[in-house]
Parts: structure tokens; C-alpha cells; sequence
């Protein structure tokens, strides 16, 4: 009796200790959290700042949902090594995924997410194993082959779920938790300053989780061996890993981070362009991902930011808006040329002379 | 219309639009198995010969761009067809050269990753300044007046199939038989070849590499140009039909074999005519069709049919 007690209480522990945070985890995610919840307000309603920024409050919520793409993304390309150029099948299959359940199922939000990440990891899982058999150039090839495969798919022959050229247009959300409506502001009066709609609380909160998800997962011996075979793959077979399955699930966790961007995609714009399938959208978080870093967790956040910011302000400006796509390519090319590690890299670089550390 | 008709005309449009992705994939095929380097902006060089094919063969009015609001709405030589054809590939194989010494070159020896975004974001600035300049809307490049109709020879002149067609066939196998001749009968292409093998070898016997591959580039440069320009005119034309058609043409590479000529030759015919039998037949799965064909080749024959185990990076 005492010790079976004493073995759930065991249970009960490890569980608990599963969730307590390790090492920096707790200062950092603090952090994350305290600039999740000024970021729209700074963004969007700061006197002068958000004047000279031209944000919105609808901008922020779609920077943390393409942010969370990118860190995804950049478990795959920045700590794994491998540049997969079909992102776009897990991004627009979640959102598929969750446009049509919120039809037929449930408009819950949270079931949209768990259906759209959950088609997202399934497709991945398959995607994967079918692309990993080959590295290199061919991964990214393959990848790129099979996302375009599901555009076609969806543009003509599955056209009677997808709805073909015109994109997904019956998405039907509702309340979070059945009362908060998710385009309504918040009740109380600094709150509804700060953070703005219930959408945006909703997509932090994931957003925060997903951050807490990744730097688990970097700091983890798990995350650990997707360095060591980014570094040398051969050594790493050596020391008895299986490589390939070790790519194969970072495959897995970086689709699974897509399928909770895409699904989040459709809750924030409650439409679904087939766009979101073509091979652009997969070139459009590389391009986030390399720009902000690659090897950082923060770094496609920013990327993400900055990519999204040039869209959709810089391209309203009379001066240079009609060139923002232009000066985007040329951005990235001029980063992967010099600072191949990206914004965040450059940054990292500068603390490391001015302070001297090798942090 | 009998059935043999209509056979063979499907056939002759798959013919057609694999010769298309040949063009470009023989260049890619070859820019991959010697160089060892990545190009995703050769959609980019097939846009450039495009455009250059329109400016030089005809008169464009343009609608939107920079250059038409500047005052030079319409533009253009006007010479016709035969000079652009001639003169298109001259142009793109020194943009190819270009490209050679200041992209490929710095890129030699970065990861594989590096050189795929590099390229990948140069066919973004290509294609940006063009839409930039020329304005995103389509330009008209009709078919030539001289061969547009179904060619006036006994049999062919039944087929409803304009002679341009039959013109983009004939310069797409007269150019790769060309290419492949260079490769396997010439020193030049034994140094190439060589190269591709062992290029350490070859420089230790007092061979400098540089410029055969700076050529092999340029040539698969020239490639992409001819490809623009007989396949400007069947298409609409616009910013975007460069990296449209990198993911096909890629596609054609990899399923013939990294670095084999007669694999993209292959590789392209089956691509075009399962496009145009499935466009016959049931049209809406034409594209899933190509990516499926592509999927099963790669899983049964990693290597592409024609390729070699172990030569591919």
C-alpha cells in the first residue's frame, strides 16, 4: 500500500519534473513572455513609436505565426543541416487540414490546431521517409518535388474539398473555450491596451509554448545529436547514432511546428490561398529563417518579423514600397554572402567583440 | 478528327514540351555533374533568354514597369525570329560566364546549402528586376507569322500542330546531339570529363580546370537562352515563367541521372509526354502526374535511370 503510494507519488514527481524549468529555460522563457506582451503594443498603439513603425494589430499576430514556421523551419536547417524546400506542403496541409475540420467538425480553435498539426506530423512523418533517402541537393529537390505535388493536388483533382484556384473560403471559427469571441478585444482596460484581441493572446500563448518546445529541445541531448550530425555526419554514425533516424525526426518536429503555424494561419486570416502550398511559401521561410539566423532560436523570429514588416508596411511607401520584393532578394543574397549566420549571428558576432566573451 | 490523328498530335506536343525541359535540364545536367554546384537561378538564365528572345525578335508595348513610365513604352529591335535565335544565346552565354566567375566560383567551396540559397535568391532578384522594369503583366510573343500553321508536307499538314513546334524538336536535337558530341569526342570534353572524375588529377598532370568549367557553365547558360527563346512564344510570357519552370526542369535531371546527357534527353521525353497524354486524358491530374511519375523513379532508382551509383555529389 505505502509503496504504491509511494510509486505514484514517484510518478507524480517525474511528471512534475518534467514541466520544471532547466537551467536559463525560466529566465528566458520570463523574457519571451515580457516581450510577447509589449510587442502589439508597441507594435501598434505606442504613441510615436507605433506612429513611425505604421503597425497594426493584425501584423503582429501574423509575425508570431510565421515566427513559429521559421523557428520550426530552422530546427531542420540550422541545427539539423538539412534546407528542405517543401515547408510549404506542412504549412498549407495544416491549414487545409484545419479549414476544412472547422467546416465538418469543430470551429473550436484548439481542435483546429490539434487537427491541422497532427495532419501536418502524419504528412511529414510520410514526406520524410520518403525524402530523407537521399541527402543533399536531391532532399531539397524531393521535398520541393512532393510539396509541389500537393499544390497540384489541391489546385484540380482534390478541387471539391479545397476549392481549387479560389483557396478554402468556408472556415468557421468559434469561440475560444466556447466565450471569447477571438476577434474581440479584451475586457479589462490595460490588458486591451497591451495585448489587443483575443487572437493575438491565443497566438502568443502557442507562440510562447512553441519557443519553450524548441529551446527544450536544443538544449536536450536530443537536440544535441541533431548538431553533432549537422557537424559531421560520419562521426556521428561512428559513435553509434542512427543518423537517419535522427533526421527523420527532426524532420517530424520541424512539420510539426509548420502544422501549428499553418493551422494558426487559417484561425488568423479564416481563409486558406492555395498560395500557401506553392513552392513560394517554402521560399518565403527560407528566406525568414536564413535572414534572422540559422543555429539560433530567436533569430527567425526576427527574420520572420522583418520579412512581414517589408510586405506589408515597407511596400505602402511611396519611395521605395513598389521594390520590397526586390530589395528582400537582394538582402538575402548580400547575408548569405557575408553573414551566413544571419541577423542574429552579425549580433551574436558584435556582443562577442565589444564584450570579449566567446558565449 | 480519327484516332491516329489525335495520337500523334499528343504525342508531337509531348515531344514539344519535353524538349523544352530538356534544353534546360542538359545545362542544369551538366552544370551539376562537372561543376559540382547547384543553380536554382537557372530558371532565371531561361527567363533572361526569354525576355532578350521578345526585345530582339519583336516590338513590345509595354503596359507596366518602370521603363514605361520613364517613356520607353515601346520597345524592341524588331529584327524577327532567325537573328534573336542566333543572337539570344550569345547573350545568356555571357551571363553564364558572368555567373561563373563571381557567383560559382566564391561558392566552390561552401556547403551544398549555401550554394542552393545563394541561387535561389539570385532567381528572386532576377526575376524582380525584370517585373520591376518590365511590369508584371504579360507581354505578347505570338507564335512567327512563317510558322504558324501546320507545315505544308503531305502527311504533317493534317496534324493540327503549328510548325513552330516542329522547330522547337528539331533545335532542341540538333543542339543536344551538338552538346554531346563536345562531351564524349573532343579533348575539350575528356578534360571536362576527366575533371568530373577526379579533378585533382587532372590539375596535378598541368591541366588548368577553371576554364573548361567556366565554358561548360556558360554553355548550359546558352542552353537556358535557346530554351527561352523557343519556348517564349508558346507560353505568355511574364516575371514568373523562370521559376515556374526550375522545379520541372529539375525534376528532368534528377530522374535521367545527375550529369548524363542522354539521361536528360530521356528524362525530359518521358516528362513531356506524360504531361500530354494526361492533359488528353484526364487533364486535371497532368501536374500531380509528373511529380508522381518523378516520386517513383526516385524511390525505385535513386540514381535517375541513366545515372551512375556513386558519381552524383
Amino acid at each position: 500500500m505505502s509503496d504504491e503510494a509511494a510509486t505514484s507519488d514517484g510518478a507524480l514527481a517525474q511528471l512534475a519534473g518534467i514541466w520544471k524549468p532547466r537551467g536559463n529555460e525560466a529566465r528566458v522563457m520570463a523574457g519571451t513572455a515580457i516581450v510577447l506582451a509589449l510587442f502589439p503594443f508597441v507594435f501598434s498603439r505606442m504613441p510615436v513609436v507605433s506612429g513611425f513603425l505604421q503597425g497594426y494589430q493584425s501584423l503582429a499576430t501574423l509575425i508570431l505565426v510565421w515566427g513559429i514556421f521559421a523557428l520550426g523551419f530552422d530546427l531542420l536547417l540550422g541545427y539539423t543541416g538539412l534546407l528542405s524546400f517543401g515547408h510549404a506542403a506542412f504549412w498549407g496541409g495544416a491549414a487545409y487540414a484545419a479549414g476544412v475540420f472547422s467546416q465538418y467538425v469543430s470551429g473550436s480553435p484548439i481542435l483546429m490546431v490539434l487537427a491541422g498539426t497532427t495532419f501536418a506530423v502524419l504528412l511529414a512523418w510520410f514526406l520524410g521517409f520518403l525524402s530523407l533517402r537521399r541527402g543533399g541537393i536531391y532532399f531539397a529537390i524531393l521535398t520541393l518535388a512532393f510539396a509541389q505535388m500537393l499544390f497540384y493536388m489541391s489546385s484540380s483533382p482534390l478541387a471539391f474539398i479545397t476549392g481549387g484556384e479560389n483557396g478554402f473560403t468556408g472556415v468557421e471559427t468559434a469561440e475560444l473555450f466556447g466565450i471569447f469571441a477571438l476577434e474581440s478585444e479584451l475586457p479589462l482596460f490595460p490588458l486591451e491596451m497591451l495585448l489587443g484581441t483575443w487572437l493575438y493572446v491565443f497566438v502568443a500563448a502557442i507562440a510562447l509554448l512553441c519557443i519553450a518546445l524548441g529551446y527544450r529541445i536544443l538544449n536536450s541531448p536530443y537536440g544535441m545529436v541533431f548538431r553533432a550530425i549537422r557537424e559531421n555526419e560520419q562521426r556521428a554514425e561512428f559513435v553509434g547514432l542512427n543518423v537517419w533516424r535522427y533526421r527523420l525526426m527532426s524532420f517530424i518536429i520541424s512539420g510539426f511546428f509548420a502544422g501549428v503555424a499553418g493551422s494558426l494561419f487559417v484561425i488568423h486570416g479564416t481563409y486558406v490561398p492555395l498560395s500557401s502550398l506553392y513552392w513560394t511559401a517554402s521560399g518565403e521561410v527560407v528566406i525568414m529563417t536564413v535572414l534572422g539566423g540559422t543555429g539560433s532560436l530567436f533569430g527567425p523570429l526576427i527574420g520572420a518579423g522583418i520579412y512581414l514588416y517589408v510586405e506589408n508596411i515597407v511596400s505602402g511607401f511611396d519611395t521605395i514600397g513598389p521594390f520590397w520584393h526586390l530589395i528582400l532578394g537582394v538582402v538575402f543574397v548580400v547575408t548569405i554572402w557575408v553573414f551566413p549566420r544571419g541577423i542574429w549571428g552579425f549580433v551574436r558576432d558584435v556582443r562577442d567583440r565589444v564584450t570579449g566573451g566567446d558565449d | 478528327m480519327s484516332f491516329h490523328i489525335e495520337a500523334i498530335t499528343v504525342l508531337l506536343n509531348g515531344l514539344q514540351q519535353g524538349a523544352i525541359y530538356i534544353l534546360l535540364a542538359v545545362g542544369l545536367s551538366i552544370i551539376l555533374g562537372t561543376l559540382k554546384f547547384v543553380n536554382f537561378a537557372h530558371g532565371a538564365l531561361y527567363l533572361i533568354g526569354t525576355y532578350a528572345g521578345l526585345l530582339i525578335a519583336l516590338e513590345v508595348n509595354l503596359t507596366s514597369g518602370l521603363l514605361q513610365e520613364w517613356g520607353y513604352g515601346q520597345l524592341g529591335l524588331g529584327l524577327g525570329y532567325i537573328p534573336a535565335l542566333i543572337i539570344v544565346p550569345f547573350v545568356v552565354f555571357v551571363v553564364g560566364l558572368a555567373m561563373e566567375r563571381w557567383v560559382v566560383e566564391p561558392f566552390k567551396d561552401r556547403p551544398d546549402t549555401d550554394q542552393i540559397l545563394v541561387t535561389f535568391g539570385l532567381a528572386i532578384v532576377v526575376q524582380e528586376v525584370f517585373r520591376t522594369f518590365f511590369g508584371s503583366s504579360s507581354l505578347p510573343f505570338s507564335q512567327p507569322s512563317w510558322a504558324e500553321g501546320a507545315p505544308q508536307v503531305p502527311f504533317l499538314a493534317q496534324i493540327p500542330i503549328s510548325s513552330w513546334r516542329y522547330y522547337v524538336i528539331v533545335i532542341t536535337a540538333v543542339l543536344v546531339a551538338i552538346v554531346y558530341l563536345l562531351v564524349e569526342y573532343t579533348d575539350f570534353g575528356l578534360i571536362v570529363r576527366a575533371g568530373t572524375r577526379d579533378p585533382e588529377m587532372v590539375e596535378l598532370l598541368g591541366i588548368r580546370l577553371s576554364r573548361p568549367y567556366i565554358i561548360v557553365f556558360g554553355i548550359g547558360a546558352a542552353l537556358a537562352g535557346v530554351a527561352g527563346v523557343v519556348g517564349g512564344p508558346l507560353n505568355p510570357v511574364n516575371p514568373t515563367i523562370g521559376n515556374d519552370i526550375l522545379v520541372p526542369a529539375f525534376l528532368t535531371v534528377v530522374i535521367g541521372g545527375v550529369g548524363s546527357i542522354a539521361g536528360a534527353t530521356l528524362g525530359g521525353v518521358l516528362f513531356g509526354l506524360t504531361y500530354a497524354i494526361l492533359v488528353a486524358t484526364f487533364s486535371s491530374w497532368a501536374q500531380v502526374g509528373l511529380y508522381a511519375i518523378a516520386a517513383v523513379v526516385l524511390l525505385v532508382r535513386p540514381q535517375g535511370l541513366l545515372g551512375e551509383e556513386g558519381v552524383a555529389p
